[in-house]
């Protein structure tokens, strides 16, 4: 793959998934500052995969994989301290447009309140959490995680009720 | 609210309506890291390895110039390090996890550097220190060997040259266990945390 369709791919994917990587972006960290690092981190990542992209996995399941494993080795504030903020800020572009524009206030206070539920569980619950509120299947989830599909079952369970814990009141049927 | 509504509200998010790109901008930008990061890499490995050779190309010189055998054993010390510093670069690299890797495989090759770095500097004495150490107390031993009437000037020369060697080495010791012990090791607790996460 040349540089050109490198870049074609990524702003197809940047057009395609990008509520995607946001929606990830900003289940892994909780300030829009350490949203945009994330973020940064997340698209550099995407990027640099694209070559290595031969359509064996969906392109969903591709981004789950390498936003996952960003944010697992994310650290607060190492691309400020890596590229300095001026120079962040021509990028004119920011996750930070919360919000989610969903239409009712109700709906809208549940997700954020479940953003913040996700950002309290451990990191591999959290991204299992992520993609099961996507609709992946067991599959797909077993595949970007690289665990056997029988855990997954499992796992979402205890998941479930941890987030039903967490919004209990407002989720009482989770 | 139950799941499947949570779901669905979830799903509805559309959160790319008012996001502003500026996609040129971006590319540049991407681009522009990826390139900064290889160049970092390059520099630091040059530095690193670049001085380890350049010392054994400037003993060996020395040592021809002026007949000292002892040059060339600092030269031999300072081209073992190099080649050890080059041959563990490079069986890393290749073990280096991608980023489009399961998150299970990620997070196994992630804590195997990890683990390889913790090893590295907590053996620096053996594969950094210690052959220079010998290379140069072989060096000073021998220059004060060789001083016509070795009194007790030259017995001193020597003794306080060996004692600042001595503490330069012991401080680069003591630095690399502080970064194991401060960076090296949380790290590998976490991705050994989040490896648990995964199995249990």
């Amino acid at each position: 793959m040349n540089a050109e369709e490198q870049e074609t791919v990524f702003r197809r994917w940047l057009n395609d998934h990008l509520g995607l990587m946001l929606k990830l972006v900003r289940a892994g960290a909780a300030t829009p500052e350490d949203q945009d690092d994330l973020f940064q981190e997340v698209l550099v990542n995407v990027w640099s995969s694209i070559r290595a992209f031969r359509g064996e996995a969906r392109e969903t399941t591709w981004i789950y994989r390498v936003a996952f494993n960003t944010t697992m080795a994310w650290r607060r504030g190492e691309w400020r301290r890596r590229r300095g903020h001026e120079k962040f800020l021509k990028f004119e572009l920011s996750p930070r447009l919360q919000p989610s524009h969903l239409d009712s206030l109700p709906e809208r206070e549940m997700v954020e309140r479940l953003y913040a539920a996700i950002r309290q569980l451990p990191k591999v619950d959290a991204s299992l959490a992520l993609m099961h509120l996507d609709g992946l299947s067991y599959q797909e989830m077993a595949e970007v995680l690289g665990i056997s599909e029988n855990y997954i079952g499992v796992k979402l369970n205890r998941i479930r009720k941890q987030l039903a814990d967490q919004l209990k009141g407002a989720n009482d049927e989770l | 609210m139950n799941f499947e509504k949570l779901q669905k509200a979830w799903q509805c998010q559309n959160p790319g309506a008012k996001v502003l790109i500026n996609a040129d901008g971006l590319l540049k930008e991407v681009r522009h890291h990826q390139q900064q990061f290889r160049m970092t890499i390059f520099w630091r490995d040059v530095r690193e390895v670049g001085v380890a050779f350049l010392l054994t190309v400037l003993f060996l010189y020395l040592g021809m110039r002026h007949h000292d055998w002892t040059d060339a054993v600092l030269a031999l010390a300072c081209f073992g390090v190099g080649t050890f510093m080059v041959a563990d670069r490079l069986l890393q690299r290749r073990k280096q996890p991608a980023s489009s890797d399961s998150l299970k495989t990620c997070i196994e090759g992630s804590l195997l550097q990890v683990n390889h770095q913790i090893w590295l500097l907590k053996n620096v004495l053996w594969w950094y220190l210690l052959p220079l150490t010998v290379a140069l107390g072989i060096s000073i031993g021998h220059s004060v060997w060789r001083t016509q009437n070795p009194g007790f000037p030259a017995l001193m020369v020597g003794v306080i040259s060996a004692l600042f060697v001595a503490l330069v080495y012991w401080g680069v010791y003591r630095l690399n266990q502080y970064a194991v012990r401060k960076t090296l090791e949380p790290r590998r607790q976490e991705l050994e945390t989040l490896l648990a996460g995964l199995d249990q």
